[in-house]
């Protein structure tokens, strides 16, 4: 677009403090590294940030993280606070930011697949499947039905097994070191069963502009019957660990509560939303794929706290089973890969495809310019919103509850920094 | 000297290591032989007109050597059942069963780097630990391990006991502070909370105990309790029991009050900014001060070192070595080469593949387990200390699994629920079992 | 492709169209200006017919001769998905009126776009950077972005802490957009 710049050397417009080492003036010495207040490199930029960083008496400002064992990933959250209270929140992103967008911008349509799974790492076909499906949308691609149903029944096992870790890691972060080792039993044997689907055990690289990469095995439906035998008895057992647990009860009841209202405010989607009461699942506001063909029921709950969040996610595994019945039992014959020119080049044009991931709604914004490669990629990821809502939620509670409700909210720091 | 120097470089580690060391050892060992002859009659009368101290110091110095082994026993046991429990296998690879991880973790701990952050006070971070140690440490001196094996018979002993369990709360505080550490100060803080807020129902539980038993001296108390398990207190003082339990495992840190070194939360708490070994010291003082819990509740409430129904041993029996003399050299000369021949002679005769060395040594191997054994045998069945001990040492881990089953299986308190079920629920009930307890003595009394 | 929902905004916003509304598969598009953002998503947010509750994404597009901000809704009147395509900013001073008075979850979002892309939202509470550091000097989704030239001075390059970098001497005290030389 422009001609070609040169870099320019700005080192002597910036402050270069008096005080250097001697082998490199960059670097700080000992005695100017005072107390490590995690103030912010210029004066307040926003009407936000002055209003954060004025620390009152006997405020004090501390960094959770970003290496942090409960951060789901590598984030960063500057509190206030007062003692054990926590009056504010400033949750500093980009620690884990690759850069996809721009990444897809230099890809063909087929590599930005392989770039999409490691953004929500736990639940990868889910970050696959809007993004074909756009591409299925630029292109006119009809996918055929056996395909359809492989991509549905694959999800449904990846939402499980998320959804087990999910649990998995709220007990860990509460201080429970059991139930995660109870909640990857399942996520194991779902991972062996993708494996032997997929080829691979956690970033999938399974779905294809069209299909998917080649049909069920005998491997895979071995180990799926195998599962499915005994997954409602394991999964009451293994996950129902927590369910009654005064201790954990009562950290979670009642904390992070959130209404309807705000949570459509906050563009919350998911079982976060669903745990507020409204029954709001884009399989089915905006079917997609089978699954108007699919019969299932969306659980919600109305507390809106933490604790209605978890048990609304050991709900939905049990519709998810239901939904994997089906699918195994609807099955249709066909082939799983539409017939598709190696070199893909769709008409200009724009196509939007949002679907139902364990965290909520995941959704890819594909400009095409008539090139092989896509002209704008956005990926749009729940998680990112429901950080959004620390400072709703958090204020007024305790510094231990941030651990509560961060792991409630389920966050994957991958796919919120992109 | 340079042809030494020369010849000296030239030779590898272990024969440097050699050549330097048996010199030095030879002079040193002349001299100390030297200095104990010349001495040895001054110690031994000044140690006979103070036994008392002596047997002071070899207590505290079997009390300090026994630390560090009881350590290693509950990490690994904590290793073990807590993976056990979690489905897994847990350390396997570094002994036999995983045995020598604790070993292995204390000489890792004493190899790290060790080093005091940058503005903390050295002083005070430097103590911390030794504080922290040294407080669970020495509530071991009192406590009853065997008739006639404790440290001392403190009349007050269990006020001793409190008193120094107190001072863990300065260790962590300074700990804390002294790290220069956010972390570490929410952590210390959280943790003197935590202490002092359960120090008062722990020490207003045992009351009942000292009520029922007239003293504070802990070997009287476990005195009291013997005869059969009916006797111990835990069934005249059932709700006493509970509270102390309950707020020993938050004296002790452990799960699910443990919140000061909650890993998930605050990092290390206030251990955030210890490494190398004081960090091991912190470390090792939560496993003893595990192990000290359970001993404790074990002397209190479950007859310390009596056995629950009526144990027949110790047998005096009938055998007075020293009456056989002569015989006695004889024997101990004859008995080994005898023993080893006829261990050996089945493998020689039996497989023809072994040659008969390899069957005096499997012989000897085996003529030492049968000789141990028979030696353990016999202290068992004719000291008490012996029966003592091994009673109290198991009634304790019973315990001390308890304690590591909870940590593998509850999730954390938060800390104002912690505070609050201390003060709303423990103290209460604690003051309410004093009451009855007073009361149910005064009335028997008067009914007597 | 639902007719009606394309008739009910044709007649609705006729005025601030900036482009015929078009629809594909289950996806109807609108094309307004920046200036009329507010008016018209608070119009399809509040009229009863319209509804369009839920923000489904908020994205900034570089189109190489102008800047969009693109809004998609999702409402339980239609079965389409509606984007709205704020077209026509410019490229060296992209601004457009934040819709963070009907959704506060729209502050992060637009925080992203402007990271991104540079765009200012006006009315934005806390428009600074969410991904790149605090004072990174450009636009990483820009087409004209050059990434050697940024790396040079990149606050990564050699300084041990990220939060104290060095300031410029006449940078601002707020967030400024970075004018490229070639114009």
């Amino acid at each position: 677009m422009t001609a070609t710049r040169q870099p320019t050397d700005d080192s002597a417009r910036y402050d270069i403090p008096a005080h250097a080492s001697a082998d490199d003036p960059r670097v700080l010495l000992e005695e100017q590294i005072g107390v490590y207040e995690p103030v912010p490199p210029f004066p307040p930029r926003t009407e936000r940030e002055a209003e954060f960083y004025t620390v009152g008496d006997g405020e004090m400002l501390i960094n959770i993280g970003p290496h942090h064992p409960s951060t789901h990933g590598v984030m960063r959250i500057v509190m206030k606070i007062d003692g054990e209270k926590v009056v504010d929140l400033d949750p500093v992103l980009g620690y884990l930011h690759r850069g996809v967008e721009k990444i897809c911008e230099n890809a063909d349509f087929h590599q930005t697949i392989t770039h999409l799974d490691p953004l929500e790492y736990v639940s990868s076909l889910f970050c696959e499947w809007p993004a074909v499906m756009a591409y299925e949308k630029l292109l006119d691609v009809e996918v055929p039905r056996r395909a359809e149903y492989i991509r549905v029944l694959s999800g449904e096992l990846n939402r499980i097994s998320s959804h087990a870790l999910a649990i998995g890691f709220h007990a860990l972060d509460l201080g429970g070191l059991t139930p995660i080792l109870y909640s990857f039993i399942e996520r194991d044997e779902i991972v062996e069963m993708l494996a032997a689907l997929t080829g691979q055990r956690m970033l999938f690289n399974y779905f294809r502009i069209g299909g998917v990469n080649g049909d069920l095995n005998h491997e895979f439906m071995s180990r799926l019957g195998d599962w499915m035998s005994r997954a409602t008895t394991e999964i009451n057992a293994n996950l129902g660990l927590l369910n009654e647990n005064e201790i954990f009860v009562r950290r979670n009841r009642g904390l992070g509560t959130i209404d309807t209202e705000t949570a459509l405010r906050m563009c919350w989607t998911g079982p976060n939303l669903r745990a507020t009461g409204l029954p709001f699942d884009l399989r089915r506001a905006h079917p997609y794929s089978v699954y108007p063909e699919l019969d299932f029921d969306i659980p919600t709950r109305a507390e809106g706290d933490s604790l209605a969040r978890y048990l609304l996610r050991v709900d939905e595994i049990k519709q998810s089973l239901r939904i994997i019945d089906q699918c195994l039992q609807q099955m249709p014959d066909g082939p799983v890969m539409a017939k598709l020119p190696r070199l893909l080049r769709p008409r200009p044009g724009r196509a939007w495809a949002g679907i139902e991931g364990p965290r909520g709604e995941y959704g890819v914004y594909a400009v095409s310019d008539g090139t092989d490669q896509p002209f704008r990629f956005r990926i749009h990821d729940p998680s990112f919103l429901h950080l959004q809502s620390f400072n709703l939620l958090i204020p007024g509670n305790l510094m231990a509850d941030w651990m509560a409700v961060n792991a409630s909210l389920d966050p994957i720091m991958g796919g919120v920094d992109k | 000297m340079a042809v030494v120097g020369r010849r000296f470089s030239r030779l590898s580690l272990p024969a440097k290591l050699f050549a330097v060391g048996l010199p030095v050892l030879l002079v040193a060992g002349i001299l100390t032989v030297a200095v104990l002859i010349l001495a040895l009659p001054l110690v031994v009368s000044a140690a006979e007109d103070n036994l008392p101290l002596v047997r002071f110091l070899v207590a505290v110095v079997a009390v300090l050597l026994l630390t560090v082994p009881t350590a290693f026993l509950v990490i690994y046991l904590e290793l073990k059942l807590i993976a056990r429990m979690n489905l897994r296998i847990g350390p396997d690879r570094v002994g036999p069963f995983g045995a020598a991880q604790s070993v292995i973790h204390g000489l890792k701990v004493l190899t790290k780097e060790d080093f005091t952050p940058s503005g903390a006070d050295r002083l005070v971070f430097t103590w911390a630990p030794v504080v922290v140690f040294m407080a669970t440490v020495m509530t071991l001196l009192v406590i009853p391990f065997a008739p006639g094996l404790f440290g001392t018979d403190f009349n007050i002993g269990l006020l001793y006991v409190f008193a120094i369990g107190g001072l863990t709360i300065v260790g962590l505080l300074m700990a804390g502070w002294a790290s220069f550490n956010k972390y570490s100060l929410l952590g210390g803080l959280r943790s003197a909370a935590q202490a002092i807020s359960y120090e008062i129902p722990l020490s207003l539980s045992v009351v009942g105990v000292v009520i029922l038993a007239g003293t504070l001296s802990l070997n009287q108390l476990v005195l009291n309790q013997a005869g059969s398990f009916l006797d111990w207190y835990v069934w005249q003082q059932p709700l006493g029991v509970l509270i102390f339990f309950i707020a020993a495992v938050a004296e002790a840190n452990r799960t699910p009050f443990d919140l000061t070194e909650a890993d998930s939360e605050i990092v290390a708490g206030f251990a955030t900014e210890y490494s190398g070994m004081r960090f091991g010291f912190f470390f090792f003082a939560e496993y003893v001060n595990v192990f000290v819990v359970s001993a404790l509740l074990v002397t209190l409430f479950f007859g310390g070192w009596t056995a629950p129904f009526d144990w027949p041993f110790p047998i005096e029996a009938p055998l007075d070595p020293g009456s056989l003399g002569i015989t006695l050299l004889f024997l101990l000369a004859v008995v080994p080469v005898v023993a080893t021949l006829l261990f050996a002679l089945p493998f020689w005769l039996g497989r023809s593949s072994t040659p008969f060395w390899q069957a005096l040594i499997i012989g000897f191997v085996i003529f030492n387990i049968v000789a141990v054994a028979a030696v353990l045998g016999w202290a068992f069945v004719s000291f008490d200390w012996v029966v003592g001990l091994l009673w109290f040492m198991a009634k304790s881990y019973v315990f001390v699994f308890v304690l590591v089953w909870m940590r593998a299986t509850l999730p954390r308190v938060r800390v104002d629920q912690l505070m609050g079920f201390a003060w709303k629920w423990l103290l209460p009930a604690a003051l309410l079992n004093l009451f009855v307890t007073a009361s149910a003595v005064v009335i028997l009394a008067e009914l007597q | 492709m639902d007719r009606r929902l394309k008739r009910r905004l044709e007649s609705r916003f006729a005025d601030r169209l900036a482009g015929p509304i078009r629809q594909r598969h289950d996806e109807t598009e609108l094309r307004i200006g920046p200036g009329d953002v507010p008016d018209v998503m608070r119009a399809l947010h509040d009229e009863p017919e319209l509804r369009f509750e839920i923000l489904a994404d908020l994205a900034g597009v570089d189109t190489g001769h102008a800047m969009q901000v693109v809004y998609h809704l999702w409402a339980p009147t239609t079965p389409d998905w509606l984007r709205v395509i704020a077209d026509g900013l410019s490229r060296d001073d992209p601004r457009v009126p934040s819709i963070t008075f009907l959704w506060k979850g729209a502050e992060w979002l637009e925080r992203e776009a402007y990271d991104m892309f540079g765009i200012i939202f006006e009315g934005n509470r806390d428009l600074r950077r969410i991904f790149m550091p605090p004072d990174y000097t450009s636009f990483p989704l820009r087409k004209d972005f050059f990434l050697p030239d940024d790396a040079a001075r990149s606050p990564g390059a050699g300084v041990r802490q990220m939060e104290r970098t060095h300031v410029p001497r006449d940078a601002p005290a707020t967030g400024h957009i970075r004018r490229t030389p070639a114009g």
